[in-house]
């Protein structure tokens, strides 16, 4: 065992001392976006990340949030740091990008700000976030489309531009954007939010620095990537190694295929073979596929570990320029997410079965995202929600999923109370339990999905919503059965009930009951080796009926 | 007036130790005596460890006029799982809302993370039918006719306890009300709590969790302070008698036997209040105050005398875990993982960490010899000579140095460096740690830690006070007389506090002002009311006022004080004005945009006699007969020096020395750096004014 040092050897203390500073920083300008943001998407469900790179764009640190915004950050400096020459890069500055062609990511809704770190007259580190805006424009309220075709669709572009130019805001730029929305007051808070948590962490490392020169602070942060790439490598070795492939249907009747090849310096991600480009907006872009790819490389190698630039040096990804994990211009993009999902979740499945017991069986893997929106009848204001889903885990080897959690894509993602909804929507939330439709039996059986209702209380508000995971259910695993089905009723005020998984700016009216449904979990291991008590136990709490007690699980009750 | 008028007494339940504080007064002189004791804290029956202090302190309890108590009941029954069976009453729809929780995974890389189990188990989550609207309007009625069945099911279940949480209560308990009363009746040996009793704010999981933990440890907590009351009455006494809150204040114990979970934080509660108490009796109103104590570091910023209370607390929650939320006034602290038992450890990659996880009391640090083998903080500190080896635990503990030797060998090892380099390291560490503590508490918040006095206490307090103010450019550091009983001081300062936090979305414009108005005042009848029916006139009542306000649309809202005095259209204003001054200084930027009321924070206070503290008497000593014989102290971060050693307790006002040099008490050290100068002010707290910043070493 050999300590972490770069070649000028500095006291490793305070090369400590430094990297807690800069996990500080992430976590401050979190908390700081957190709690002015204008938009429930940030401030609650926290759609948002926050982070800290070097000169270069290599991820120093990220904050909490979602696993799905940590490898945002650094793409998005590197772009910006290509787009603009060094020269016209000032302290003071703050970038704006959230194009996927221009260092973007994920899709237009999702903003990234980014502010060059200067000291001593020169760039020594970048402080960034990302967060969901709740209306760029396009074609849609909220921006995001089912039907859209082209990128153009979906909103405006900011392709890595200056919004701030030392210090001063640049307002004919700031205009534009105002005027591109329709929620602009929204868009202006939120918009404040994310320049002052990236000021916060600017003044933290202008300190950092001051503190301890620049060199020591670029040793920190070269030795900090160093031991994320120890981390990962020490973690690698101890997986099986080998060459892994899997081909799965979705929902759409797409197959999505990917290698995975795992060695003793290596992780490779084959996903060249994959369909062309969606002609709807069930893209990703390279970027957004290498975020998929680095959160499985996160869940095998990255327990307890900060998530940095060093940590994903074994990390190889090869796609294929126009296919849809790596799509070309002018694709659409709005709901990458279920693509990244769907991703992710292929990825896992691909490697459950061979990596011993280290993998829980399938989720709800999808994001299922939700938009509703129309007219508050109590305040006459337009409301949006924007919100995904809570849903039902896997069992794995060790003990049942969870119920009701956020997807792999969200992590320290909060829902919305039925207090505050019914407030701040002007909707009744009729309910939220526990989904009672059985699936996921196993001897750890998975997690339950939840049942939401909410009723429309005003006429001409719309429902848009894009759930994966409906007609292909969650996965069970080592014998496990899978799970059940995510999708949305709509039962109409004449009783009538349509069923939905994917759809666009649906009309519901005072009355209508949209009602929401999330599946639960695979589960592992045969359901005939399911402890007696805990099949009692289920039945006591009403999560399995009599019937299927006996059925599946072969117990009696009485 | 008897002499039982002049005693006031407090007594603090720890994990180890009971500790007894109080004062006696001299009425000839007006001197006080401050008398301390303590005594083995003895579960389950903790009321005997409180007899068996006050018998050891050689105090009859005749003669106490006052008494306050604070224990750890409350926390540990909590995180021990040591409540009752409890059962939930909810409305229909929505009883799995405690199970849902708010579906947050913060180790979000951990497939295999597993939310934190319901207290109460589905089956023993029952519904009533009936609805609110969040303005309180009824919807739809209550449905009482479910309860005989469910209350069969609960006995049938050996439920004990009842926690009653309905959607909306918070703006009109009616509903919960009608359920309290039927449940009281037909099923009085339950113990019942329904949520409006503890909080009148929104968010139904917050609630329900705050309503169900306090249902959970009811019963503990209500057969505790009933023998402890009996008790103290069989010996004799008849004095006040009061239990330390979370918010900084004491309560009836008749109150907080119907509400225990509000003494969740009593512990840090009372040490932080005696920081703003000491800090407004020798003028710093602005402090930060640091307790550091076995096996966390907790601090709290102090802005203008005023303890900062809020009711977004949470226990067991870290990055690891969402833990589980209590809704009830609470002392805004930051607490971490990190005290003289911390336990230090190198990782596989030769990284050095400190903490989270502490040697506790058994085995305790290795210098304990009771086979701690893992270096902590403590450890590190003897071996460098801050803590004296000779006088280890104020004496009464013998250092084994050959346990801290090895111990310590054992991270330099795994380091690569000498004992003294991995020694040093860990207190750099575990200073950093600290630092990144204090900051959140201040410089998070848009205060500059260079305005406010550093105030530190507990056993490790003043171990490591000089050297984070030196890194926090703090100017001024200050020890307080007593220290390590500076928890039980704060007790006897303070006063009958009640926090009402009440949930109300009203635009703050003029138009809203009656409807603020009327809010204040419901919130000021009701407690009067409550006040009134335990005997305490309304003329003794003080009211603080303040606005939870918002930008429109945003969530997370600021806290303004509101102006004495009816609020009117002028007042609003001048809330407003408030508001954006706030905002802009935490968060660097203002908004043109309507400003939102989200509810009212109003804090009632009472005076039940508090002390008044009395200069320390002097004696004449000079400050060579507080000296011992110098030693070689290895300070960490600002080389080794051969320091003078003062005994604590011979110290007097007046005195003043520099640093390098250790001040030695029974219960704590304090560490002056080179550079730094100390006094001792007419209260005997040690005032240290910290030079600048030491050099960082690097190792060539």
């Amino acid at each position: 065992v050999t300590a972490v040092r770069p070649d000028r050897q500095v006291d490793p203390i305070t090369l400590e001392i430094i990297q807690a500073a800069l996990q500080a920083t992430s976590d401050e300008m979190f908390a700081a976006f957190r709690k002015t943001a204008m938009s429930a998407i940030i401030y609650e469900v926290l759609d948002m990340g926050t982070g800290v790179t070097d000169a270069d764009g290599n991820l120093a640190s990220s904050g909490a949030g979602i696993p799905a915004f940590v490898g945002v950050l650094d793409k998005a400096v590197k772009r910006l740091l290509e787009l603009h020459d060094r020269s016209a890069i000032g302290p003071g500055d703050v970038f704006a990008t959230n194009d996927p062609f221009y260092g973007g990511v994920t899709h237009l809704n999702d903003v990234v700000l980014a502010m060059p770190v200067f000291a001593d007259g020169r760039l020594v580190a970048w402080t960034a976030n990302i967060a969901h805006w709740n209306d760029v424009g396009g074609m849609v309220p909220g921006s995001i489309s089912n039907e859209a075709r082209e990128l153009f669709q979906e909103g405006l572009r900011l392709p890595g531009v200056k919004l701030v130019d030392a210090g001063e805001p640049i307002t004919p730029v700031l205009e534009i954007m105002r005027c591109n929305s329709r929620l602009p007051d929204y868009l202006l808070g939120d918009l404040w939010a994310g320049i002052a948590a990236a000021r916060v962490g600017e003044r933290r490392i202008v300190e950092l620095v001051e503190k301890y020169g620049r060199d020591t602070f670029v040793d920190a942060v070269t030795a900090f990537m160093d031991y994320g790439e120890q981390v990962a490598r020490r973690a690698l070795a101890e997986l099986p190694h080998g060459r892994f492939d899997l081909a799965e249907e979705q929902d759409s009747g797409a197959v999505y295929r990917a290698t995975i090849e795992i060695g003793d310096d290596v992780f490779v991600v084959d996903l060249r073979d994959n369909p062309d480009q969606d002609e709807g907006p069930n893209n990703a872009s390279r970027d957004g596929t290498l975020i998929a790819a680095q959160m499985v490389f996160m869940n095998l190698t990255g327990a307890g570990a900060s998530a940095n630039a060093g940590h994903f040096r074994p990390l190889r990804l090869l796609t294929r320029p126009g296919s849809v994990f790596d799509a070309s211009p002018p694709a659409a993009f709005a709901t990458y997410y279920e693509v990244m999902i769907r991703l992710y979740d292929l990825l896992l499945r691909c490697l459950a079965p061979r990596l011993g017991e280290r993998l829980p069986a399938g989720n709800f893997a999808s994001v299922c995202g939700t938009f509703i929106g129309g007219r508050h009848p109590d305040t006459g204001r337009h409301f949006t929600i924007v919100e995904p889903q809570v849903g039902g885990w896997g069992g794995s080897a060790r003990a049942d999923g969870s119920s009701a959690q956020f997807s792999g894509f969200h992590g320290d993602t909060f829902n919305c109370p039925a207090e505050v909804a019914e407030a701040r929507y002007g909707l009744h939330v009729d309910r939220l339990e526990l989904n009672p439709e059985p699936g996921g039996e196993g001897r750890f059986r998975g997690g339950k999905g939840i049942l939401l209702d909410y009723r429309v209380r005003s006429d001409g508000c719309f429902l848009t919503c894009a759930y994966t995971r409906d007609r292909h259910r969650p996965w069970g695993l080592a014998g496990g059965a899978e799970g059940s089905s995510n999708y949305v009723e709509v039962i109409r005020a004449d009783g009538t009930v349509e069923r939905h998984a994917v759809v666009t700016a649906l009309t519901v009216n005072a009355g209508d009951v949209i009602r929401i449904h999330t599946a639960s979990g695979g589960g592992y291991g045969d359901p005939r080796e399911r402890a007696r008590e805990r099949v009692l136990d289920d039945l006591r709490n009403g999560l399995v009926t009599a019937e299927r007690a006996r059925s599946v699980y072969g117990v009696d009750a009485t | 007036v008897s002499a039982r008028a002049r005693v006031r007494a407090a007594t603090d339940v720890g994990g180890t130790f009971t500790d007894l504080v109080y004062f006696t007064l001299d009425p000839e002189t007006g001197g006080q005596e401050i008398v301390t004791a303590k005594a083995d804290t003895t579960p389950p029956d903790f009321e005997r460890g409180v007899m068996d202090v006050l018998r050891k302190g050689d105090l009859a309890l005749a003669g106490i006029a006052f008494l306050a108590h604070g224990t750890t009941l409350v926390i540990n029954a909590l995180t021990e799982r040591k409540g009752v069976r409890t059962a939930l009453i909810t409305t229909e729809g929505f009883r799995d809302v405690l199970e849902i929780a708010r579906g947050n995974r913060p180790d979000f890389f951990n497939l295999h993370y597993v939310k934190p189990p319901p207290f109460v188990p589905r089956s023993l989550r029952r519904e009533v039918g009936g609805r609110l609207e969040q303005t309180g309007a009824e919807r739809t009625p209550v449905d009482l006719t479910g309860l005989p069945a469910i209350l069969e099911d609960f006995r049938a279940a050996g439920v004990k306890a009842i926690a009653i949480c309905l959607l909306h209560a918070y703006a009109n308990p009616g509903h919960e009300r009608a359920v309290l009363a039927c449940v009281r009746e037909l099923g009085p040996e339950f113990s019942v709590v329904a949520s409006h009793q503890i909080s009148r704010e929104w968010r139904e999981y917050e609630r329900t969790s705050t309503t169900v933990l306090s249902a959970y440890v009811q019963p503990v907590a209500e057969r505790y302070l009933n023998r402890l009351d009996a008790e103290l009455r069989a010996a004799d006494f008849d004095g006040q008698f009061y239990v330390m809150q979370s918010n900084c204040g004491v309560d009836s114990v008749e109150k907080t036997k119907a509400i225990p979970i509000t003494m969740v934080e009593s512990g840090p509660s009372s040490g932080f209040w005696a920081a703003a108490e000491l800090g407004r009796l020798i003028g710093e109103p602005n402090v930060v105050a640091l307790d550091i104590g076995g096996t966390t570091a907790k601090c709290s910023l102090i802005e203008g005398g005023r303890v900062r209370i809020h009711s977004d607390y949470w226990i067991e929650r870290s990055r690891l875990s969402a833990g589980y939320p209590i809704q009830v006034p609470v002392v805004d602290l930051v607490e971490i993982g990190s005290g003289g038992g911390s336990i230090a450890w190198v990782d596989d990659f030769g990284k050095l960490h400190v903490g989270p996880r502490s040697a506790g009391a058994v085995p305790g640090p290795a210098a304990y010899g009771r086979g701690g083998t893992e270096a902590t903080t403590t450890d590190a500190n003897l071996a460098l000579g801050r803590i004296n080896a000779e006088y280890f635990c104020g004496g009464e503990l013998v250092a084994d140095l050959d346990a801290v030797r090895g111990a310590l060998e054992h991270v330099a090892t795994r380091l690569g460096t000498g004992v003294e380099e991995a020694a040093r390291g860990i207190v750099r560490i575990a200073n950093g740690n600290m630092i990144n503590a204090l900051k959140l508490v201040s410089v998070n918040r848009g205060y500059d830690p260079r305005d406010f006095t550093l105030l530190a206490f507990g056993g490790g307090g003043g171990m490591h006070a000089v050297d984070l103010a030196a890194e926090l450019g703090i100017g001024k550091v200050v020890i307080p007389y007593a220290a390590d009983v500076f928890s039980a001081w704060g007790m006897l300062m303070s006063d009958l506090r009640r926090d009402f936090f009440h949930t109300r979305l009203l635009g703050l414009t003029a138009d809203n002002a009656a409807a603020l108005e009327a809010l204040l005042q419901e919130v000021r009848a009701a407690s009067l009311a409550q006040f009134g029916a335990e005997g305490i006139a309304a003329a003794d009542v003080r009211f603080h006022r303040y606005g939870k306000l918002r930008y429109e649309n945003q969530e997370h809202s600021v806290e303004v004080a509101l102006p004495e005095g009816e609020i009117d259209a002028a007042a609003v204003e001048l809330v407003a004005e408030r508001f954006h001054d706030a905002y802009e200084r935490e968060y660097t930027y203002r908004l043109d945009a309507p400003v939102e009321l989200v509810g009212a924070h109003v804090v009632a206070v009472a005076e039940v006699g508090k002390l008044e503290p009395a200069p320390l008497a002097t004696t004449g000593r000079t400050l060579g007969e507080a000296r011992k014989a110098p030693r070689a102290v290895d300070f960490a971060t600002g080389g080794v020096h051969e320091a003078q050693v003062y005994v604590g307790e011979l110290l007097e006002p007046g005195m003043r020395f520099g640093g390098p040099a250790i001040v030695e008490s029974k219960g704590s050290t304090i560490v002056v750096h080179p550079g730094s100068t100390a006094a001792v002010d007419r209260y005997g707290n040690v005032i240290i004014a910290v030079a600048g910043e030491p050099e960082t070493e690097e190792v060539a």
